[in-house]
């Protein structure tokens, strides 16, 4: 955003890394605390990569509560930014899944929401504005701490899932809402009538949050005041923890086996080898030696897998952007 | 050969339309003070019809005005006069309900409302509901993010759209979804305004209806307190469904307009709609209703059947028509703010409402800091539109200034250009004309709105600096 804010002496060693490493035609891998991808020494040339880490650029910056925003750097954890909310009895909507020390800015750059996905929306959903490092080492703001602004191309929410291959994420603002008081319910079912039942039930007025198939039970969730449940034949009520359980999803898997992200519509009929149904029906765990035949399948390993399955007019496009960004292609590409 | 020989060769006569009469109607959007008639209308009827005219602006370099209802706000389709004004209102067929799914796959010409009447045999609707959704097209609401009165629970329009189909000058469609890898295109194409592609086909989310909802009204002797009673409400931890406030001038004018019983004597009245399960809304209204008058509401009504509802927002719902009875012309200005500053904001409008000497009625989307002051002016007054025009410029920068946007809902457009430049520096603008290029390499796409020239806002910035002066200096800068 124009005007003038104080100059940040840790963002300005990051933009001056960056500079840098245009004049030395150096590539640069932005890490956080690499829960997801394990920093590797060099680019897919075989080049030597320089790591910019943002992990100690971290700390709340601004926290209202009642303007339902929090501003947050970069490289704070997970775990840190949802104790501070919740001591104000607030939560991310987007429920972040957490591999350990995950930090904010990893968990925008690859886009990961959790079960209430269906329900309350996406990661992308709630940022309102994000500060940026673009790969000549300008400091961009886009967005804001509104949660109307529609001033410009929404670049803020573009660039989740960009995986540090665009910009180095400095700081975002998110919305945050109320703590949910919620309840979790199970019943036993074969899988396919589950995928009905979630679906059934999701278009009623039960406020629903949550919705999954797991070791043959259906489980969902459910917010604040609603009609009592477990007068239903069957129906029971359980822990919550089983969302963690499945957020993030971390089965043991047999010898020869991989782990597949699949996205489907929420009414998809059971899909071979799924190990677990999740997000209402929209995302299917499945453990296979082969990759299932589906539009939006990702591999799931300690290293990004791009699906790469853009059209070419799609991956023009992103090409493009990518040049828009980082015209010198510093930030490394997985 | 010429473009329209072309087009109609193409799209067949019916659907080209090139004369001054004809042409009229596409002359301007919902902003009426600026208009220009288009070399010609293209309606096509269908999406190969849309390709091709594409394909034929492309060939003759000729700009394309993608259209939907023409109630934008912003004159983000204000014609070129050598431009071609493409309208989709003839695409408007709802392709697809899937109730179990709870989605609609729609063309961009179907009316915003229709959605929520087609699915509403199946307990469900389609959430944004702007103001002009009788009218407005879902094209239209892509292409400007835009929100409605239950924006604060239930999202703008990006939070509702699940894919869409967008053909560039080409007339090469791509598939933009929310499950794709890497970045996020379609997030982007929200709030694109007409610039990035022609949105074809639109998957929307739809909810459940919810089982009960129920207003509060409360009645404040100021605005200040007014304010701080939706603070409370949020902080404690209810989003309501809706939540909108009126100064006196709109209340009154609100009253006079539907007499629905609003307390004409209030400086500041607010309407907070809670809904949800019937347990839920009768706990949450409770809650509203004692925060409100712990925070200084001096009156309070809580509706008691579905028709009271009804009837207490009919007032606000009309107050944009109640208000325009009292001027010849009014000006709907958008900028949204941080909640805290309200108060100081709305001194500073009422201030220089005095300077300009031409009369303020606020209404405000209280909940998510969306202001809607409405600006009383006379077109036929020789300069009023000017006057107008630079004191709606002065609220969007103060808007800035005070940490906030110069437009929440309706769009930059051609209005808001100079406001851009206020709000964003040159690397951000250089970003946006970047993007822009690589979407569209010819830059026939809407040229000229949304994003303001590196030229135009060093002019502004000259315009700005008069007098080596900041505005607002005793402001801190965001
Ligand atoms: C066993 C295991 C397997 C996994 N497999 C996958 C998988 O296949 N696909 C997947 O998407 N996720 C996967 N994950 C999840 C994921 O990679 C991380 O957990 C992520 O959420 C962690 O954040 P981090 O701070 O540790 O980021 P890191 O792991 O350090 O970085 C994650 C990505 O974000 C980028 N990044 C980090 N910070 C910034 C910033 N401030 N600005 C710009 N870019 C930044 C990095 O360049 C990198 O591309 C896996 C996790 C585990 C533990
Ligand atoms: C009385 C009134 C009340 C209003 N209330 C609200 C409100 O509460 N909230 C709100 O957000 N807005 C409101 N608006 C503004 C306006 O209705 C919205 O911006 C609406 O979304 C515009 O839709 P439209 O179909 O009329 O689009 P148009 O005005 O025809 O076009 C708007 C923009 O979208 C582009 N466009 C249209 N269709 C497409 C397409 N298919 N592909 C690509 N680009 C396209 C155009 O080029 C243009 O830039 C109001 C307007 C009026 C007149």
């Amino acid at each position: 955003m124009a005007t003038l804010s104080t100059p940040n002496h840790a963002v300005e060693q990051f933009a001056e890394q960056v500079k840098q490493a245009n004049l030395d035609k150096q590539t640069i891998q932005i890490t956080g605390n690499q829960s997801k991808v394990p920093l590797r020494n060099e680019d897919l040339n075989g080049d030597p990569v320089q790591e910019l880490n943002i992990s100690n650029y971290s700390g709340i910056i601004e926290y209202e509560p009642a303007e339902l925003v929090v501003t947050v750097k970069a490289g704070t954890p997970l775990t840190e930014l949802q104790a501070a909310l919740a001591e104000r009895n607030q939560m991310l909507a987007f429920e972040p899944p957490d591999y350990g020390n995950s930090t904010i800015g990893g968990t925008y750059a690859v886009g990961l929401t959790g079960p209430s996905k269906p329900f309350r929306g996406i990661l992308r959903d709630f940022v309102l504005g994000t500060k940026m490092i673009d790969g000549q080492g300008r400091q961009l703001g886009f967005g804001g701490k509104m949660i109307k602004n529609v001033a410009g191309y929404d670049v803020s929410r573009m660039l989740v899932g960009s995986k540090g291959s665009m910009a180095l994420i400095t700081e975002m603002s998110l919305k945050v809402i109320p703590l949910a008081i919620e309840v979790t319910y199970c019943i036993e079912m074969p899988e396919n009538e589950a995928i009905l039942l979630m679906n059934k039930m999701a278009g009623t007025a039960l406020p629903m949050t949550g919705g999954a198939y797991y070791q043959g039970r259906f489980y969902y969730r459910v917010a604040g005041e609603h009609s009592l449940q477990t007068n239903q034949v069957g129906v029971r009520e359980c822990d919550n923890s089983i969302w963690l359980t499945l957020n993030p999803f971390r089965p043991e898997l047999e010898a020869g086996e991989k782990l597949w992200r699949v996205d489907v519509e929420s009414t998809n009929p059971a899909i071979e080898n799924t190990i677990a149904v999740g997000m209402g029906g929209t995302r299917r765990w499945v453990a296979s030696p082969h990759k299932p035949n589906h539009p939006y399948v990702t591999l799931w390993q300690t290293r990004f897998a791009p699906r790469h399955n853009d059209t070419p007019c799609v991956q023009k496009i992103k090409l493009g952007l990518r040049d828009v960004f980082d015209p010198n292609h510093i930030f490394k590409q997985l | 050969m010429d473009v329209i020989q072309a087009l109609t060769d193409a799209i067949t006569t019916k659907n080209v339309l090139s004369s001054v009469e004809s042409c009229r109607p596409y002359e301007c959007d919902g902003l009426s003070a600026y208009r220009e008639k288009p070399l010609a209308v293209a309606l096509p009827d269908n999406v190969e019809q849309v390709k091709a005219v594409l394909r034929i602006c492309k060939q003759y370099k000729v700009p394309v005005i993608t259209r939907g209802s023409g109630t934008g706000l912003a004159g983000g389709t204000l014609p070129l006069k050598d431009g071609v004004v493409l309208g989709l209102s003839k695409l408007s067929e709802i392709i697809k309900i899937d109730p179990l799914q709870r989605i609609a796959v729609v063309q961009p010409g179907v009316r915003n409302i229709a959605v929520s009447q087609a699915v509403e045999k199946y307990g469900l609707y389609y959430a944004p509901d702007p103001s002009s959704q009788i009218a407005c097209s879902i094209g239209g609401n892509v292409a400007e993010n835009s929100g409605g009165v239950h924006c604060l629970k239930y999202g703008l329009t990006v939070h509702n759209v699940l894919s869409i189909k967008v053909l560039n000058m080409d007339g090469e469609e791509s598939n933009f979804d929310e499950k794709d890898d890497g970045i996020d295109l379609l997030a982007l194409m929200n709030g694109s305004e007409g610039l990035l592609g022609v949105i074809v086909e639109i998957k929307l989310k739809l909810l459940p209806k919810p089982e009960a909802a129920q207003l509060v009204m409360a009645a404040f002797h100021s605005v200040s307190d007014c304010a701080d009673a939706v603070t409370s409400v949020l902080e404690q931890g209810i989003i309501p469904a809706g939540l909108e406030m009126m100064d006196k001038f709109s209340l009154m004018a609100a009253e006079e307009f539907a007499k629905v019983g609003y307390p004409t004597e209030a400086e500041a009245l607010l309407l907070c709609e809670v809904d949800g399960s019937h347990a839920q809304v009768q706990t949450d209204a409770k809650r509203v209703a004692d925060i409100l008058s712990q925070k200084g509401a001096y009156k309070i009504t809580v509706s008691q059947s579905e028709k009271e509802r009804i009837a207490l927002w009919q007032g606000r719902k009309n107050a944009f028509p109640a208000v325009g009875r009292f001027s010849p012309d009014y000006y709907c200005m958008d900028g949204t703010i941080p909640r805290n500053k309200l108060a100081f904001v709305l001194e500073e409008i009422d201030r220089l409402s005095g300077i300009y000497g031409l009369k303020v009625a606020n209404v405000f989307h209280a909940g998510d800091g969306n202001l809607h002051p409405l600006i009383l002016y006379d077109a036929n007054k020789e300069g009023e539109l000017q006057l107008t025009e630079k004191f709606g410029t002065e609220i969007l920068n103060l808007c800035v200034d005070v940490g906030g946007t110069i437009t929440g809902e309706h769009g930059v457009g051609v209005e808001k250009l100079n406001s851009m430049c206020h709000q964003y520096n040159t690397p951000e603008l250089e970003i946006f004309h970047g993007i822009k290029a690589v979407f569209d390499d010819t830059g026939l796409l809407n040229p000229g709105k949304a994003v303001p020239t590196l030229h135009r806002c060093a002019e502004v910035g000259q315009m700005h600096v008069h007098n080596n002066q900041l505005p607002h200096p005793h402001l801190e800068r965001f």
